[in-house]
């Protein structure tokens, strides 16, 4: 993957070498002459003087904090399907300012859409590529501080860690990792009490945990009772939108699925002695996680009823 | 001879009373119940039995404009029942209070 797309701008990588030197002085003038403009700014700006090729340059520029989220992938799990609504407009936005590093564009791709998906690793491959160019540059500057006397500061340090992790991990910058896709809950109420979690089952086993461990969470959570039905729907007492199941789900994963260091979903969660342990089949760490406690709950029920 | 330091304070004193039943995990949980309708109830779980719960009680229903009450419960101790979701207010409400620290509060429900 990282291939493939690479081999489109070593042209331009050649460049790119130079890049930095010939770039350089209208950004040391910017920096003089405007010090209180903010870096935003100064990236649209170096864009316009320094015309298409150097858009890749504005990706380096960019703050090393606007590509975490390549990532993690807990923002897929969280979304749910909400986000289609929204995804036009990050395709239009991708075309139009491809030049700007963008976070929400990172946060639309979770969902089945194909043809997004593509796009989006394509972007990726193109930061690939980056990378290549940037171990050029790092010969000539990675290390600022090297032949000064000075301390390296921490956004240097920061920036050094984030090119040595994608250096090392390619697949982390091509976003080659497989994406968690998460399938809305289907809520319907039943009569005027209960309510409907369809496709309960379903989504318990696409998280790979048994269905009663999620269904012991959902009860505490919503503080409620309920079972399952001959359809496999879980039955609730009470009445829920599908936006609140969402959220106590999406609270189970962040507990019970996702690893708690990597984040990663390939995770099994296993008994104890009466202690859950979320184990990563990514990055092996082992952890333990909160028992589900039902904790207090108010007699709700008329006191007339309950003496009967 | 003795140490003429330890004598005045016990660091452990906290941690005596941390194990109260009251306090348990030392969070104190914010949950929603639903009841008849749409109508619900909000309970505040694991407040430490130093304060007079009455007293907060009282605060609280004249904070919120909401009615309330203390329940003693057998295992967790004294509960707070607000009536409807009083959840973000009583959060605030708490922490502006100093009666809780933010990163004990537990808030459940959907
Ligand atoms: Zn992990």
């Amino acid at each position: 993957m990282k291939d493939d797309e690479g081999e489109a701008p070593t042209a331009e990588a050649a460049e790119e070498v130079a890049g930095p030197q010939t770039t350089g002085p209208p950004e040391d003038d910017l920096d003089l002459d405007n010090l209180s403009k903010k870096k935003k700014k100064k990236k649209k700006k170096k864009l316009v003087l320094d015309g298409g090729e150097d858009e890749d340059e504005a990706h380096e520029a960019a703050d090393p904090d606007l590509d975490l989220p390549e990532i993690p992938d807990d923002i897929d799990l969280e979304s749910f399907g909400k986000k289609k609504k929204k995804k036009k407009q990050p395709l239009n936005l991708d075309e139009l300012d491809d030049a700007l590093p963008d976070e929400k564009e990172d946060d639309e791709v979770d969902l089945e859409s194909f043809g997004k998906k593509k796009k989006k690793k394509k972007r990726a491959g193109e930061l690939g590529g980056d990378d290549m160019k940037d171990d050029d540059k790092e010969n000539v500057e990675a290390n600022p501080w090297v032949d000064s006397d000075r301390d390296y500061t921490y956004d240097e340090l920061l920036q050094r860690v984030f090119n040595i992790m994608r250096d090392k991990n390619p697949e982390l910058v091509a976003g080659e990792k497989k994406r968690f896709v998460m399938r809305p809950p289907q809520v319907v109420r039943v009569g005027t009490k209960k309510t409907a979690f369809v496709n309960f089952t379903e989504i318990a086993k696409m998280l790979h945990r048994q269905p009663k461990h999620l269904l012991a969470f959902l009860f505490a959570e919503l503080g409620t009772v309920g079972a399952i039905d001959g359809n496999n729907q879980l039955i609730i007492k009470g009445r829920f939108q599908q936006k609140h199941i969402e959220n106590v789900l999406r609270r189970y994963i962040k507990e019970y699925v996702t690893c708690h260091t990597c984040r990663s979903p390939d995770t099994i969660l296993d008994k104890e002695t009466r202690l859950f342990f979320l184990q990563c089949m990514s990055c092996h760490s082992r952890c333990s996680v909160q028992t589900i406690k039902t904790g207090f709950q108010a007699i709700t029920s008329k006191r007339s009823k309950t003496k009967q | 001879m003795s140490i003429e330091n330890l004598k005045g304070f016990d660091p452990f004193a906290d941690a005596a009373k941390g194990d109260e039943e009251s306090v348990q995990d030392g969070l104190v949980h914010i949950r929603i119940q639903q009841r008849n309708g749409r109508k619900t109830l909000t309970t505040i779980q694991g407040l430490s039995a130093e304060y007079d719960l009455k007293k907060i009680v009282r605060a609280c229903k004249k904070e919120f404009a909401c009615n309330g009450t203390v329940v003693e419960h057998p295992e967790y101790g004294e509960v707070l029942q607000l009536q409807g979701d009083q959840r973000t207010k009583i959060c605030d409400w708490l922490v502006k209070c100093g009666l809780v620290k933010a990163d004990q509060l537990k808030v459940h429900g959907f």
